[in-house]
Parts: structure tokens; C-alpha cells; sequence
């Protein structure tokens, strides 16, 4: 008897009871991922039903889909009203990320290398946009520069104009995350530049930029995004001609909601999400390098 | 012009605050000289290259390189390169491109940049190197980088910031040799700033002893070593007893009043005596030198090449290096002795 029963634990192990302690154990993990699947359901949700919305062949919004087709791409496309909407929104996009890098990188470097009167009092001027509601901003931008023209170009209603708009945005986020990332630049190596005999100038675009472009890759791409998310100074500051994507879906929406406007978030979303995995996929390309 | 000096700092001085860091230092380093600063942490060793490379500005005095005044000059228009403690080299960019910088900068042409670069590599043994990483490197290939970098732009001087002090023992030995074989094979001028006595020693041609940001001796390592300017230069290059001792009516005692049995040929005058001897240059069982002292054998040690005997001789402490094992047992009265050349003794 005693040699069956030490071939054959397993029956004995499952005659045992479970402890007290491990009930409670599982109890946790179930309504954890309970939870976490709720709220993975919960940002999900919105964004899976607007890309099946988009396949909907109907000429409304509406369930059941009983058709599927890409018939509304082709429409988005072929309208040069949504074509240009889109065009208008990434060259504002593009436009914020060269104004807000190159500025936010400047001013962070300046931060961090030198000392100048009323330094905290500039940063917070600097930081401060970032916490004035976008309809503050909107208006402000727009009633100072609502009849403005320089050398006889309107400056309201240009892409220019939005674009120094969402730098106000953009610029701080940069700054920020330039100023941690200029913090960890080994400062020997900048005396190395000066030692060997690079100038300042030489010295910031040889030996510092490039020790940061991690940072800089990615303050860039999120000043793209949030200039690209941007909607309420967009809806203040564009006019027909100028009119951001989000801006012609919400004017569109005011009008006739078709399956079209799902295809006008679809293609907004994709490319945040473009630019962010990009981020992803550099940040782990330079984890691998050092 | 042939005899002009490479670097002279004249009454150079620099304070941080109420600190003064180098205070009044006047070194010349003849062309093709190899000076070294050798002190503990806080004597103003680095503080002193720091000015002469151009990282901080004197507040008094006037540094000269080839006789023509650059102590209002930034770095990089200094004619002086320095090997940093921890190398900082570009961490972007290869092997080459970091050798290849400084050329760069002083507007050389790529067609003479590319065989410069090369022969650098040839001289610090990195050939074929050229395309890695400094990630790529060992500590003692990196350190080597950055000499190649240093002195392919051929400085009027050339800056060595505790090159070697983050390197493990047998590669600090071995650089050390390479440098101070570059040094005579090419015979370029260096200002050396260290805080190991051997690394002075064994590369200067002379060695500058600092304290307090002050140069208390600067000398041939022969005679800074054998001849010290004062009891802090004799303390702090090699390793030494120091008897503490009262002397009184030609009788010597602890700083208790108990009598110790210490000869010397040159009696000392009454007082409290300081005597230094090298721990190397006593000898045991040897009463008929023109110095001894009788001591009770403490404990022994044993240091690979030699073992060490400490002594007590009343409350007085000190030991003696001896080359293989001897007879005494601890408790034992051992006549220690010695020649009148290797003490020294300050009041």
C-alpha cells in the first residue's frame, strides 16, 4: 500500500484542500483582469466601431452594417474638399513640429547651459501655455491677429498663423522633454569639443545633437501628434480654405453624419498611430545600440 | 626661440568662493619636458590643468604657451589638448571620426586628415580600429583613443588628467610604459596630473608636489624623493616611519616620559623630534650602524616581496621591510639600525 500511494501523489495532492490564503489569491487576479479587460474593452470599443463604421457601404451611421465595401474611402479621396482638409493638417502638423523643435530645443539648451536673470520666472512663462484651455488660446490668437496683414499677406485664416498657434502647445512639450533629456549629456565630452578645439556653434551641432537626437526624434513626433490632434484653435483660426481635418469632420458632422466622417477618424487615428509606434520602434533601436 | 619654454604659469592663482583651489603657482616646462603635479585630493592638482587647458580662468597671474600669453583665451582656441580621467570620448561617433576631430576643427583637410589619423592609431597600437564604437572598446582602448585623439593634433602641451586612475593595475602599468615611451619617442611637452607617487616617479622629468593649492617642491623625481624640500614632501612620496620622540639632556623618551633606547650619530638638540626613516632602509639584528634603536617585535606581515616587521619600542610604533623571513619571535628586543643618510627628523 505504501508504494501505490508514493506513485500516485497526484490523487492524494487533489484529496487536500485549498488554503484560505489562495482562494483570496485567485479572487485578486480574476477581478484584476476582469478590470484590465474592461478598460482595454473600454478605450477599444469606440475606436473598433468607428473602423467598422467605415466599411459600411449605407449612406448613414447606423447598426446593423449590411453591406461592407470601401465605398466611402473612394469618396474621401476622390473630394477634394477632405483631401485638402487632410493636406491642410499635415502641413500644419509639420509646420508646428519644425517651429516647436527647433525653438523648444534652443530654449531647453539655454536652460540648461547658461544663467540669465529671471530664469524660474521664463520657465514658467514658457510652461504656462500649456495649462490655458485651448478656447483661451484660440480666442486670444484670433482677436489679436484677426485683422492683421504683413506686407499684404492675410496672417488670419493662414496655415502660418495656426501653426504658431499649436506651437504654443507643442513648444513647452519639447521644452520639457529636451531640458531632461540635455540633463543627462555627459558635460565631459562637451569639454572634450571645446579642448580639441570646436567652437560653441561646432560643438552644440557635432558633439550635443546628435548625443540627443533620441529625445529630439521624439519631442518631434509628439508636437506632430498633438498639433495633428489639435481641434479647437484649428476651428478658430482656419478659414474654408485652411480647415484642418478635424475641423471639416466636426463642420460636417453639424450637416449630414455619413460614413464618411468614420473614414476622416480612421485616417487621423492611423496616423497618430504611425507616429507613435515610430517613437516605439526608435526608442527600442537605441535601447539596443548602448 | 629654441630654448623658449613650452607652458609657463606665472604666479598663477584661483579661488572658488573664499577657497583658494591654486594659490600663486609659477611652473615653466621646457619643450619637451614631461612635469607632473603630483599631490593628494584637494591640493589644486587638476584645478591647475584646468586653468592651463582653458576651463576656468585665473584670477591672477599669466599662463604662456610658447611664450605668447593665452590665459584670457576659452579652450578652443588653446594650443592644448587633454587625455580626461574618464576619456570622454564621442560616444557617436568611431574611432576615426573621434581621432579625426580635432583636425577637423582646426580646418585640415580631409586628404591630410585620413594618413594623420591613421599613423595616430599605428602609434597607440589600435590599427584597424578605426570603424568601432568607443562602446566597442575596453577601458585601456579607450584611454588610448583619446591619446591618439590628444596628440594627433599636435598641441604645444599636451594635458594628462589622471589619465590612467580608472584602469585596473596591470593596464595602468602597462599604459604607463606607452606613454612615457610616445613621450621619448616623439618628445612632445606634458603637464601630468596624478595622485600616485609611482606613476610621478616612474614618467616625470620633474614632479611638482602640491598642497593647498601651493607647489611645495618641483624637482627631478630623484631628488624630490631623495632630497625633500620638507617633512610634507617627505611624507607623501613613499612610504615612511615617523618616531615620535622627546629628547632631553642627549636621552630620548615617548611623549609619556619612558625611556626609549634610540643612538644617533648627529644627537638632536632637546624637544619633541619628528624622525622619519623609509621602513626599506632599517636594517634588523644590526647594532653596529651609526643609528639604532631597540624595539620589541610586535607582529609580522608578510607583503609578497617583503615581510614586515612592526615594532614596539615604548609607545613609539614603527616597521621595518626586510626581504625573507628572520629568527625574531614576537616579544623579542630586536637592534634595529640604520645609516645617518636615510633619516630625517624636523622639530
Amino acid at each position: 500500500m505504501a508504494d501505490t500511494s508514493s506513485i500516485l501523489p497526484a490523487r492524494r495532492a487533489s484529496a487536500i484542500p485549498v488554503p484560505r490564503a489562495r482562494k483570496d489569491a485567485i479572487v485578486l487576479r480574476v477581478l484584476t483582469l476582469a478590470f484590465t479587460v474592461f478598460i482595454i474593452a473600454y478605450i477599444a470599443i469606440p475606436v473598433l466601431v468607428t473602423l467598422a463604421m467605415s466599411f459600411n457601404d449605407a449612406s448613414a451611421i447606423r447598426f446593423p452594417i449590411k453591406v461592407w465595401s470601401l465605398k466611402w474611402y473612394g469618396d474621401f479621396f476622390g473630394s477634394p474638399q477632405w483631401v485638402d482638409a487632410l493636406e491642410s493638417s499635415i502641413i500644419i502638423a509639420l509646420g508646428t513640429t519644425a517651429i516647436s523643435t527647433i525653438s523648444g530645443v534652443l530654449a531647453a539648451w539655454a536652460f540648461e547651459r547658461f544663467t540669465f536673470a529671471f530664469k524660474p520666472l521664463v520657465y514658467l512663462l514658457i510652461m504656462l501655455p500649456l495649462f490655458i484651455p485651448g478656447v483661451v488660446l484660440g480666442l486670444g490668437v484670433a482677436m489679436a491677429f484677426g485683422n492683421v496683414s504683413l506686407l499684404g499677406f492675410n496672417v488670419y485664416g493662414s496655415r502660418a498663423l495656426v501653426m504658431l498657434a499649436h506651437s504654443l502647445w507643442a513648444m513647452p512639450l519639447v521644452f520639457m522633454l529636451m531640458e531632461a533629456t540635455f540633463r543627462t549629456v555627459d558635460h565631459r565630452i562637451v569639454e572634450a569639443s571645446y579642448d580639441l578645439g570646436g567652437k560653441p556653434l561646432r560643438t552644440f551641432f557635432e558633439i550635443v545633437l546628435p548625443s540627443v537626437s533620441t529625445g529630439i526624434i521624439s519631442s518631434a513626433l509628439f508636437a506632430f501628434v498633438v498639433s495633428l490632434n489639435e481641434f479647437v484653435m484649428a476651428l478658430f483660426l482656419t478659414t474654408r480654405d485652411t480647415q484642418t481635418l478635424p475641423v471639416l469632420m466636426w463642420l460636417s458632422l453639424r450637416s449630414a453624419g455619413t460614413p464618411r466622417l468614420a473614414v476622416a477618424s480612421v485616417i487621423l487615428a492611423a496616423a497618430v498611430f504611425v507616429s507613435l509606434s515610430l517613437i516605439m520602434v526608435w526608442y527600442i533601436r537605441q535601447l539596443r545600440k548602448t | 626661440m629654441a630654448d623658449m619654454n613650452a607652458l609657463e604659469l606665472d604666479s598663477v592663482r584661483r579661488a572658488y568662493g573664499g577657497v583658494v583651489a591654486v594659490d600663486n603657482v609659477s611652473i615653466d616646462v621646457k619643450r619637451g619636458e614631461f612635469v607632473t603635479l603630483l599631490g593628494p585630493s584637494g591640493s589644486g592638482k587638476t584645478s591647475t590643468l584646468r586653468l592651463i587647458g582653458g576651463f576656468e580662468r585665473p584670477d591672477a597671474g599669466a599662463i604662456r604657451i610658447n611664450g605668447v600669453r593665452i590665459d584670457h583665451l576659452p579652450a578652443y582656441q588653446r594650443d592644448t589638448t587633454t587625455i580626461f580621467q574618464s576619456g570622454a570620448l564621442f560616444p557617436h561617433k568611431t574611432v576615426a571620426e573621434n581621432v579625426a576631430y580635432g583636425l577637423r576643427m582646426r580646418g585640415i583637410t580631409k586628404a591630410d586628415i585620413t594618413p594623420r589619423v591613421k599613423q595616430a592609431l599605428e602609434i597607440v597600437r589600435l590599427s584597424g580600429y578605426d570603424e568601432r564604437y568607443p562602446a566597442q572598446l575596453s577601458g585601456g582602448q579607450k584611454q588610448r583613443v583619446a591619446l591618439a585623439r590628444s596628440m594627433v593634433v599636435r598641441p604645444a602641451i599636451l594635458l594628462f588628467d589622471e589619465p590612467l586612475s580608472a584602469l585596473d593595475l596591470s593596464l595602468r602599468l602597462q599604459l604607463r610604459a606607452e606613454i612615457k615611451r610616445l613621450h621619448e619617442e616623439i618628445g612632445f611637452s606634458a603637464i601630468y596630473v596624478t595622485h600616485d607617487q609611482g606613476e610621478a616617479m616612474a614618467m616625470s622629468s620633474r614632479v611638482a608636489v602640491m598642497r593647498g593649492g601651493r607647489i611645495e617642491q618641483i624637482d627631478r623625481p630623484e631628488k624630490v624623493f631623495g632630497e625633500p624640500a620638507n617633512e610634507f614632501v617627505y611624507t607623501f612620496i613613499g612610504e615612511s616611519c615617523c618616531l615620535k620622540a622627546w629628547i632631553a639632556a642627549g636621552a630620548a623618551a615617548d611623549s609619556d616620559g619612558d625611556p626609549i633606547d634610540l643612538r644617533l650619530s648627529n644627537p638632536l638638540g632637546e624637544g619633541a623630534w619628528r624622525i622619519y626613516i623609509r621602513p626599506s632602509r632599517m636594517h634588523l639584528g644590526r647594532a653596529d650602524m651609526p643609528n639604532g634603536l631597540k624595539a620589541r617585535l610586535d607582529f609580522t606581515e608578510f607583503l609578497g616581496d617583503v615581510h614586515r616587521y612592526h615594532f614596539k619600542a615604548a609607545k613609539l610604533e614603527l616597521f621595518v621591510d626586510h626581504p625573507g623571513a628572520v629568527a625574531h619571535k614576537p616579544g623579542d628586543l630586536v637592534d634595529i639600525g640604520w645609516q645617518t643618510a636615510d633619516m630625517i627628523a624636523y622639530q
